[in-house]
């Protein structure tokens, strides 16, 4: 099965040049870190009621993946925070049973809010990177992102490396990732591997009816008519487009040739 | 403490009102007190439903501004004592109030009734957000349409990002007709989309648009009609009785085997 598919360059996110674009919750030893990405200026209160919703999303999937009281360490690199906002993210942390302990912040205003806040402040200097093991490249993703969630309308996950969702992914949602999407359940919605340019990577679903399909710089559209069997898929980049195929063995009959920028059959005797 | 329930949909024109006011009826007859509080400022309607509009005469406004109790705002029902209605102004937008006033408008009726109906403008804006803050549960209303549907989902991603996860589902205005030529997405297709539990379907009907006119809920007329029991089996479902689904397509006995098999899933 061909979907329709078109080469044309995508209008890349323009948020897609910083490592973090979202709220972002990480492990790091035995504490958490809380990565808030750095503000718009259009609209600071539209932005910061969106980042607080943000926020309650990430911490709401992620649930019970912490111990009760552990400590958490927030980034904010240059965000401008008041003591109102850190109140509630604060109390938002609390709610789902963790400590905000220390910020990190290169934006000396931020610095002294938060001291005075009565947390532990470190104040970057703006020159040294807050993050510099994660400077984007197609080939230095950061660990997987693991969703035990539904992706409903409206929704949009965005990460700078390979995202598995146990559950469905809604019409009118969207996940952006810079590695592999794998979808545990149905892909309704919009998928886009390999945001930052990678055509190597593949979108695996095990029931394949997207709005749309991305990857790397390739946009396809499914199929007019769809199966009437439904079996897991994987979405791979060809020389001719966006292909499907049978998620089974796909890695064993298929070769990923980087100088082509896309995957081709194995061409091997068959043993039978 | 009242269960403090939130009546919601995203898509507007799907009947958020309509079944606030009958399942609000269905309710206080059962013998529970119940208020139905419109939150939809600047475009209220639910007094109309309710053929309560002559008596009202204080507003929610009135009461946040300090300028009448709330016992004195409250509209009661002609027809039943047991149902009070907290009336919206018509004459402000949804900006006049914030979350917290609607919080503390809940609050103050919290200790004297079992039930608190929030009617929900359509939206996901600002009067969508007054009207969920104080809700620790959500009936979503949507009809057999892709356009409800999406909207639907819409909204109980943004509940659950709310920590309301009590979240009950009515499907309005089913055509039993049109789903079995399918040219309707049935029932099974919409659980199926936006994985919240079944509170009730009511069925597409004429008669309900002649109540809304009148302004007398159609759970009250004496003759009874499907959308009526319908209406009634929702609410003794949502006070924890198990009943069970009525056959609309009673002549061809088809739905009951659908909905069987949705939770036999």
């Amino acid at each position: 099965m061909n979907p329709e598919s078109t080469t044309s360059p995508l209008n890349l996110n323009p948020n897609a040049s910083k490592p973090y674009s979202q709220v972002h919750l990480k492990r790091a030893g035995k504490k958490l870190l809380l990565i808030l990405p750095d503000s718009e200026a259009k609209d600071a209160n539209k932005d910061w009621v969106e980042l607080l919703q943000d926020l309650k999303y990430c911490l709401n999937h992620h649930k019970g993946t912490w111990t009760p009281g552990t400590p958490v360490h927030l980034l904010v690199e240059n965000r401008l925070l008041d003591s109102r906002q850190f109140h509630h993210i604060g109390e938002t942390l609390e709610a789902a049973d963790l400590k905000l302990t220390r910020v990190f912040t290169t934006r000396r205003q931020t610095a002294i809010t938060a001291a005075t806040a009565g947390y532990s402040v470190e104040q970057e200097t703006q020159k040294r990177e807050l993050f510099p093991t994660d400077t984007p490249s197609p080939n230095n993703l950061t660990e997987p992102l693991y969703l035990k969630t539904t992706v409903r309308s409206g929704v949009a996950i965005r990460h700078p490396g390979t995202v598995i969702i146990q559950g469905d992914v809604n019409p009118g949602g969207e996940v952006i990732a810079d590695g592999d999407i794998i979808v545990w359940g149905h892909l309704r919605g919009i998928a886009h591997a390999g945001a930052k340019g990678n055509p190597e990577c593949c979108i695996m679903a095990l029931r394949m009816q997207p709005t749309q399909l991305r990857i790397g710089e390739a946009v396809a559209r499914p199929p007019e008519n769809s199966p009437e069997v439904f079996e897991s898929e994987v979405a791979y980049l060809t020389t001719e487009g966006i292909r499907l195929k049978s998620a089974l063995n796909f890695n064993k009959t298929h070769t990923f040739a980087a100088k082509d920028k896309g995957w081709s059959e194995k061409i091997t005797p068959n043993p039978a | 403490m009242s269960r403090v329930i939130v009546i919601t949909s995203g898509k507007g024109g799907v009947g958020k009102t309509t079944i606030t006011a009958n399942l609000g009826s269905a309710i206080a007859r059962l013998g529970f007190k119940i208020a139905l509080v419109d939150a939809d400022f600047g475009l209220r309607n639910l007094d109309l439903l309710l053929g309560l509009e002559q008596r009202v005469v204080y507003t929610a406004i009135d009461v946040l501004s300090g300028e009448c109790s709330i016992d004195k705002a409250l509209v009661k029902d002609k027809r039943q004592p047991n149902l009070m209605l907290l009336p919206a102004a018509q004459n402000r937008t949804k900006e006049a109030i914030s979350p917290d006033d609607m919080k503390k408008l809940v609050t103050e009726l919290d200790k004297q009734f079992d039930f608190i109906f929030i009617d929900s403008p359509a939206g996901i804006e600002m009067g969508f957000r007054n009207a969920i803050c104080p809700a620790q549960e959500a009936i979503i209303v949507t009809t057999p349409e892709m356009a409800a549907v999406r909207d639907a989902d819409r909204v109980v991603g943004l509940l659950e990002s709310e920590d309301i996860k009590k979240i009950h589902l009515i499907v309005n205005r089913i055509k039993p007709k049109m789903i079995q030529l399918n040219q309707m997405i049935g029932v099974e297709d919409i659980l199926d989309l936006l994985v919240v539990p079944l509170l009730g379907i009511v069925p597409d009907d004429e008669r309900i648009i002649i109540s809304t006119n009148k302004g007398e809920p159609l759970v009250l007329e004496e003759t009874p009609s499907l959308p009526g029991m319908s209406f009634t089996n929702i609410a003794q479902r949502l006070n924890g009785q198990d009943i069970p689904f009525l056959d609309f397509m009673a002549a061809d006995d088809n739905l009951i085997t659908r909905l069987l098999s949705i939770f036999k899933k």
